[in-house]
């Protein structure tokens, strides 16, 4: 009852003052923004990087060429590699290579760009993309070099007007060779791309073809890397080194691959995360610090103001707790309006931010509940000094005072 | 009841000691209506202030209802405050933000007491001075005497044992002084203890009993004779 109104005469003070009350807000509007900008960006970043592992799974490493060396022409991953690692390697479940190439795709009416993915049947188990019409490719496949091929809906429906394209033909190759190749799946759209990395975003189709028919279409493709998956995701660290040395032996080199997981993705992106927010949570902690000492300050000056306001309210009976309540109730107000005002803007930001950093910035209830905690805290934490001095005003020297 | 025994007032200024109370005895009955009168620095304010438990006396006892205050703490004095005393001071002291409703209603916000209730009894402590028709009106929206009369409203609202005044028709004009006066007339005739501070002699006539300072010190203490009631 009594808080109720205390934050009435708050609210009145505040709106009596708004100018004066909003510059004391800037400061906690500037800490609050930053902290949510900050926050909700990271779980846009971590949620897209967990988005991933669903893709591909945590237990995958991709072996790749380092690109920091020469490589010569011995030194190339090849099918036999491949074979090697599922051989060679207990913990190793499955294992897919992959060669990618830019294209062309033709029908009778169309011709598109195309990113054309040389693999194997593995790389289905390893991706889990989705199959949604037709098969995917199988050992046959791989062994013949069969002339057959996976599209995707998106661009199925371009190209044919419908998704289910499964026996139908297509030409695929360069700009002056065409081979026919029959297609014997549809893949949905979100997971290939989503593979084929950044540039697919701009590739109207994207193929899936068995490695050894790639290699007979386009003779300079190469394999540009190994998808590798454990059984477990403990035996990540000890079947990526053995996969390396295997390779090594194989090619008699040293040193010329490297091997990357998500869970190394995931790191680096924690521990640049990390160095953000602690410079970005010490701007918030000054800001905040400012805001706070700002607060103090404006309530320090409303205590004058109101001394004579404390004489009458002590004259009828508040005690030093009522009066202490109703300031601290005051600085709260304003610092939970500034915290308000301060998701808004940090929202703002993230959203403005967010698209330059490739990251779909999150606002969680954990940011907003945070924000107001730090807000609340700032505003007792400054307030209870304003507070204690009004609380402890002599009722007669209060009244007297003009 | 109020029982003073040896009250003593010293303000320090600097180096300076002013004795404002310099031994003040005065014992006052349940339902007396007693005038506190004298020439100015005479120590009334300061005597009233003591006995209203806004200040404290440097030496003495001080019995409120057969309680001993002096060592009360301020928190206790401020629940006496609440509960036992109605003060209305020369300059009003109306919260200017607030209405005369709300105004009323103050002291039982601190008592706790549910809205409704408030505000009910704050309508009423408002129709015994006579202001119904001015309850949402603010205080400059008011004229002295309404301003004061919607104080002595928030001052018996809580009923309290005992009305203190110090010069409340100081600052108003001779007809809004004897509106004052009927009310206070019309309160102590219901039951109320009233103590008044006035230097003028025409207001200290409404009460039943004078009480004369001079220099800090009870120079004549009588019952009025001529006593003006309505
Ligand atoms: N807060 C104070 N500080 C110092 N001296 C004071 C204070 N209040 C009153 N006095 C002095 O005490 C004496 C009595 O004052 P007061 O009680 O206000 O007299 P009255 O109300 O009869 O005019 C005066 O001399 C006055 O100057
Ligand atoms: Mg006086």
């Amino acid at each position: 009852m009594y808080i109720w109104e205390a934050f009435k005469v708050a609210i009145e003070s505040i709106l009596s003052n708004k100018l004066r009350t909003f510059l004391t807000m800037l400061g906690i509007i500037i800490g609050i923004a930053s902290v949510i900008t900050i926050v909700s960006l990271g779980a846009g970043g971590q949620k897209a990087i967990l988005g991933e592992f669903e893709k591909i799974g945590v237990n995958v490493f991709s072996i790749k060429m380092r690109n920091d060396v020469d490589i010569r022409e011995g030194d190339r991953l090849t099918l036999r590699d491949v074979e090697m690692i599922r051989k060679r390697l207990p913990s190793v479940k499955y294992a897919a290579p992959v060669a990618e190439k830019m294209g062309l795709a033709k029908t009778e009416k169309y011709t598109k760009r195309a990113l054309f993915i040389g693999t194997d049947f593995d790389y289905g188990n390893i991706s889990s993309l989705k199959v949604i019409h037709g098969r995917f490719l199988n050992e046959k496949d791989i062994l013949l070099g069969r002339n057959v091929i996976l599209i995707d809906k998106d661009s199925a429906i371009e190209l044919f007007g419908y998704e289910d394209c499964v026996g139908k033909s297509i030409k695929i190759g360069t700009y002056y060779y065409f081979d026919t190749a029959k297609i014997i799946g549809v893949i949905d759209s979100g997971n290939l791309k989503s593979l084929g990395g950044s540039i697919a975003d701009q590739i109207p189709i994207i193929a899936a073809i068995p490695i050894t028919y790639a290699q007979k279409i386009f003779p300079d493709i190469n394999i540009s890397q190994i998808y590798v998956m454990t059984y477990d995701q403990s035996q990540l660290e000890e079947a990526s080194s053995q996969a390396v040395r295997l390779i090594e032996s194989l090619h008699h080199n040293k040193d010329k691959y490297k091997t990357e997981n998500l869970i190394s993705f995931l790191e680096e992106f924690n521990r640049i995360l990390g160095i953000f927010t602690t410079v970005i949570g010490a701007i918030a902690g000054i800001s905040l610090l400012v805001g706070g000492i700002g607060i103090m300050n404006i309530m320090l000056v409303s205590v004058t103001e109101r001394t004579k306001e404390i004489g009458i309210r002590k004259a009828v009976g508040a005690r030093r707790k009522d009066i202490m309540i109703q300031f601290l109730i005051e600085s709260v107000t304003i610092s939970l309006i500034g915290g308000a005002i301060g998701i808004l803007l940090g929202y703002l930001l993230a959203n403005i931010v967010g698209p330059f950093i490739d990251i779909k910035p999150i606002i969680s209830i954990n940011a907003i509940l945070i924000a107001f905690f730090f807000s609340t805290a700032v505003g007792i934490f400054f307030g209870i000094y304003p507070a204690q001095k009004a609380a402890k005003l002599d009722p007669i020297v209060a009244l007297r005072y003009e | 009841m109020v029982e003073l025994e040896g009250i003593k007032k010293v303000y320090s200024l600097g180096k300076v000691q002013v004795e404002a109370l310099k031994g003040v005895s005065l014992k006052i009955d349940k339902g007396e209506y007693v005038a506190i009168v004298g020439p100015s620095g005479s120590g009334k304010s300061t005597l009233m202030n003591i006995i209203g438990l806004l200040d404290r006396p440097t030496a003495g006892s001080y019995k409120l209802n057969g309680v001993e205050v002096s060592t009360l703490s301020d928190d206790q004095l401020a629940y006496l405050r609440n509960r036992q005393i109605g003060f209305v001071f020369q300059s009003f002291n109306l919260l200017h933000r607030l209405n005369a409703l709300a105004n009323v209603e103050l002291p039982m916000l601190y008592a706790k007491i549910p809205s409704r209730e408030r505000r009910e009894r704050a309508l009423k402590a408002l129709e015994i001075v006579g202001l119904s028709d001015r309850i949402y009106h603010k205080p400059n929206e008011l004229s002295g005497g309404q301003q004061q009369r919607v104080a002595i409203a928030r001052a018996i609202v809580m009923n309290p044992s005992f009305l203190l005044a110090d010069e409340p028709t100081g600052n108003l004009d001779t007809a809004s002084s004897i509106e004052i006066m009927k009310i206070f007339h019309q309160l102590n005739e219901a039951g109320t203890t009233i103590i008044m501070v006035t230097h003028e002699q025409d207001i200290a006539n409404h009460a039943k009993r004078i009480v004369r300072l001079r220099d800090g010190l009870i120079v004549e203490d009588s019952l009025v004779s001529n006593r003006i009631t309505y």
